[in-house]
């Protein structure tokens, strides 16, 4: 239990320094310039001087921040007041706060520093954020706010005496769900080169080769034809660039991930990541809205994939996979941990019909039809030599990437979730609960009038935007669809009537029950 | 009204929402009420009738109607907006593409062309998307239909109703019409705005709305 006596907390004192030297360094480059700068503006002693006083300015702003920034956690809420110039104070209820995250770059690991972000749903910024506290304070915080949060919630379900009576120590209730080996961390930097970054660029390489070739080349007999150094360049233009992507995405996804860790506690999940920059993070199992798991092509070659699990915590901008659940684990043992935080049953697609096909099909040859349009444009209006001609040929891959695009689609219905698949490059499974449904929308478009086919999207209070966060069943037939919603509708209803999560009790004891449907789910009863 | 007696009456006719009888207005206790809308069958039937806009719109008080209501089409007058907005942009690109014309082709006709087929196609597109809107009034949720090209059902829950607006532009104003916006935690489609109803429509559409959000049971879900 923390002590909710002790009142009006400030962040560490060492953070005064930290952010003062952040600061300066900030306005640092105003005074290169000015030192440096082609005129000479400044002598040595006079810029010295100038460091000396933005040191000083900044330390003294920030020890008024540090002097006026306090914080509380009382028995239900988490208040702030901060403010130099306007004072703000904050109150956040503790049942509201989504995700609680820590970070700390090098520099914070090195002085024993930690940011400390809370997140709640709506507003589109980190709703509070402690720059910085120390990181045995970090700890404590982000397990009383757990702590207080699940006393303040079992309350309302009289359940309070037997989970204030006997709460074991922090350590005991974490299990470790899914820690990386260094085989899945080498084939995730293999597998996150985006790929869809090199099919563009492999298709556009072709196009402009020609008159590169010609203007690096120009003189030599072998580079003059535009045939030949297209044969030449485009191989090794190509394999240079993916190399090139390889090499950074790869170790940006290795730093990014080092050490990636997926704890259990009672009500939440934790995750440690990071190697630069440690990111630890919380996720209320309470709060999950949906469940990813998305598998690109490679992936998918190797049986691999990816979870994340989505809470409405972060807002449309920054869904910067910090809600990645699992960055890369075996298909099976993915289905298994999401089974093991929600129970769902086993996932049977539905197919839509072969004639939505052709709708993509459509759609890929006008897309192919605008390439070879502006590719003639370019050729015909502007200096480049653009070859055209070879963008007709792109037109055999429009049924091609029509049978593709079909082919992953699906939806299941299953008793408490909806499932829905979608995409080629990165094939996305989403499972949601029905409970967690906000609007459900049924439409169909003038081409999908055409061939009685409809599409299905549930929307929940995710927070990858732009399309990201729900799930869609597309291109089914049109009475299939008006099925689909009204029976989303129903358990929609149900899923109300019956209460928050029906699967919650199995998931109050984090008990051995990983394994897929073995725990007690009363969520069958449909 | 004060906002103790508007408050009371919120409950009191938030508690009539959820019972299914249209009659039975004194004596509602909560329990049954809760019981007989969820024994009531869930086959909704589609709109089969539409009522016509204004007339039903306001003559009934809200709370003494049944729910599932029949699909309501919008209120007529929300044709002249549209196609006004259909206008106003066919005059913007029709001058844009004319001074273009003029300067390049020197052919100024162009523009008249251009400012002629959009108008047209902006005014029929404009009939057939209010024939083609209606909107339901449900037992458990709101239903919206509509689109001309891409036809579009909404089912909004009223369990997840965040928040409901009733505004009014000033063309609106000016037609006296008014448009309900619902507001709703999801991240696409977040609102739903009802556009074209008679200004006190809008404002029993949105305290219907109200009631009946409060009267739903069950948390939000986020």
């Amino acid at each position: 239990m923390s002590d909710p006596g002790v009142s009006h907390q400030r962040l560490a004192q060492r953070s005064i320094g930290y952010r003062s030297l952040e600061m300066a360094a900030r306005l640092g480059w105003i005074l290169l310039f000015v030192t440096f700068g082609s005129s000479q503006l400044l002598a040595a002693w006079q810029t010295g001087l100038l460091i000396a006083g933005g040191l000083l300015a900044a330390g003294g702003y920030q020890f008024v921040f540090w002097r006026r920034f306090e914080y509380e956690l009382t028995e239900d809420t988490f208040d702030i007041r901060s403010g130099v110039f306007s004072r703000r104070t904050r109150e956040i209820p503790l049942d509201r706060v989504q995700n609680v995250d820590l970070q700390r770059n090098v520099f914070q690991q090195a002085v024993g520093l930690t940011e400390v972000r809370l997140e709640t749903a709506g507003g589109s910024t980190t709703e509070a954020t402690l720059r910085f506290v120390t990181e045995a304070e970090a700890a404590r915080l982000r397990e009383a706010i757990s702590l207080q949060k699940r006393a303040a919630g079992s309350e309302s379900t009289a359940e309070a005496e037997s989970v204030a009576g006997e709460q074991p120590p922090a350590e005991e209730r974490h299990e470790t769900l899914f820690e990386i080996s260094p085989r899945e961390l080498g084939l995730l930097g293999l597998i996150s080169v985006d790929l869809r970054l090199l099919s563009i660029l492999t298709v556009l390489l072709p196009l402009v080769l020609p008159s590169v070739g010609r203007r690096v080349g120009g003189e030599g007999p072998l580079m003059s034809a535009p045939l030949v150094s297209f044969a030449l360049g485009a191989p090794i233009a190509a394999f240079f660039i993916v190399f090139v992507t390889a090499i950074v995405s790869g170790v940006f996804t290795l730093t990014n991930y080092w050490g990636f860790q997926l704890r259990r506690g009672a009500e939440e999940l934790l995750y440690d990541r990071g190697l630069l920059q440690r990111f630890s993070g919380t996720i209320p199992l309470e709060k999950v809205q949906a469940f990813a798991i998305s598998e690109n092509v490679l992936a998918r070659r190797f049986g691999y994939a990816s979870l994340s699990v989505e809470t409405a915590g972060y807002g449309p901008g920054d869904s910067s996979g910090s809600q990645s659940a699992v960055p890369i684990a075996q298909r099976d043992r993915v289905l298994e941990l999401a089974r093991s935080v929600d129970s769902f049953e086993e996932i049977s697609f539905e197919r839509p019909p072969a004639r939505a096909r052709y709708r993509y099909f459509l759609r890929y040859l006008l897309v192919v039809g605008g390439v070879v349009t502006v590719a003639y444009l370019a050729n015909r209006f502007t200096g480049f030599a653009v070859a055209w001609q070879y963008a007709v040929g792109l037109v055999v891959l429009a049924p091609i990437g029509a049978h593709l695009k079909w082919a992953n689609l699906g939806y299941a219905v299953l008793d408490s979730h909806l499932v829905t698949r979608t995409g080629f490059w990165t094939r996305e499974t989403r499972i949601i609960p029905y409970f967690r449904v906000q609007t459900l929308i049924q439409s169909s478009s003038l081409l999908q009038r055409r061939r009685n086919l409809s599409s299905v999207v549930a929307d929940t209070a995710g927070s990858g935007g732009l399309g990201g966060s729900n799930a869609r069943a597309m291109d089914i037939d049109a009475r299939e669809a008006e099925e689909l919603r009204s029976t989303i509708e129903r358990r929609f209803q149900q899923a109300v009537e019956r209460g928050p999560l029906s699967s919650r009790r199995s998931r109050r004891t984090p008990g051995p029950d990983i394994g897929p449907s073995e725990g007690p789910s009363s969520s069958g009863s449909v | 009204m004060s906002r103790d007696a508007e408050d009371r009456s919120v409950a009191s006719e938030a508690e009539e929402g959820r019972d299914t009888g249209p009659a039975s207005t004194d004596d509602a206790p909560d329990s049954t009420g809760q019981t007989d809308r969820r024994a009531e069958p869930r086959s909704r039937p589609e709109p089969a009738e539409r009522h016509t806009d204004a007339d039903s719109l306001t003559e009934t008080q809200p709370d003494a109607e049944e729910l599932p209501a029949p699909a309501r089409g919008l209120d007529s007058r929300v044709r002249l907006i549209w196609a006004l907005r259909a206008t106003v942009s066919a005059v913007v690109v029709g001058a844009i593409t004319g001074v273009g014309g003029m300067l390049v082709f020197d052919r100024p006709l162009v523009g008249v062309g251009v400012f002629l087929a959009l108008l047209i196609v902006g005014n029929i597109h404009a009939w057939y998307r209010y024939r083609r809107w209606s909107y339901q009034v449900r037992a458990d949720s709101l239903l919206l239909t509509r689109g001309v090209f891409t036809r579009t059902k909404t089912v909004v829950p009223y369990v997840r109703i965040q928040h409901v607006d009733a505004s009014r532009g000033p063309a609106e104003r000016l037609l006296g019409i008014a448009t309900t916006v619902v507001y709703t935690a999801g991240s696409r489609g977040a609102d739903v705005s009802i556009p074209g109803l008679t200004q006190a429509g809008a404002e029993a559409l949105q305290t219907r709305l109200k009631r009946l959000a409060i009267a739903a049971e069950g948390e939000d879900a986020v």
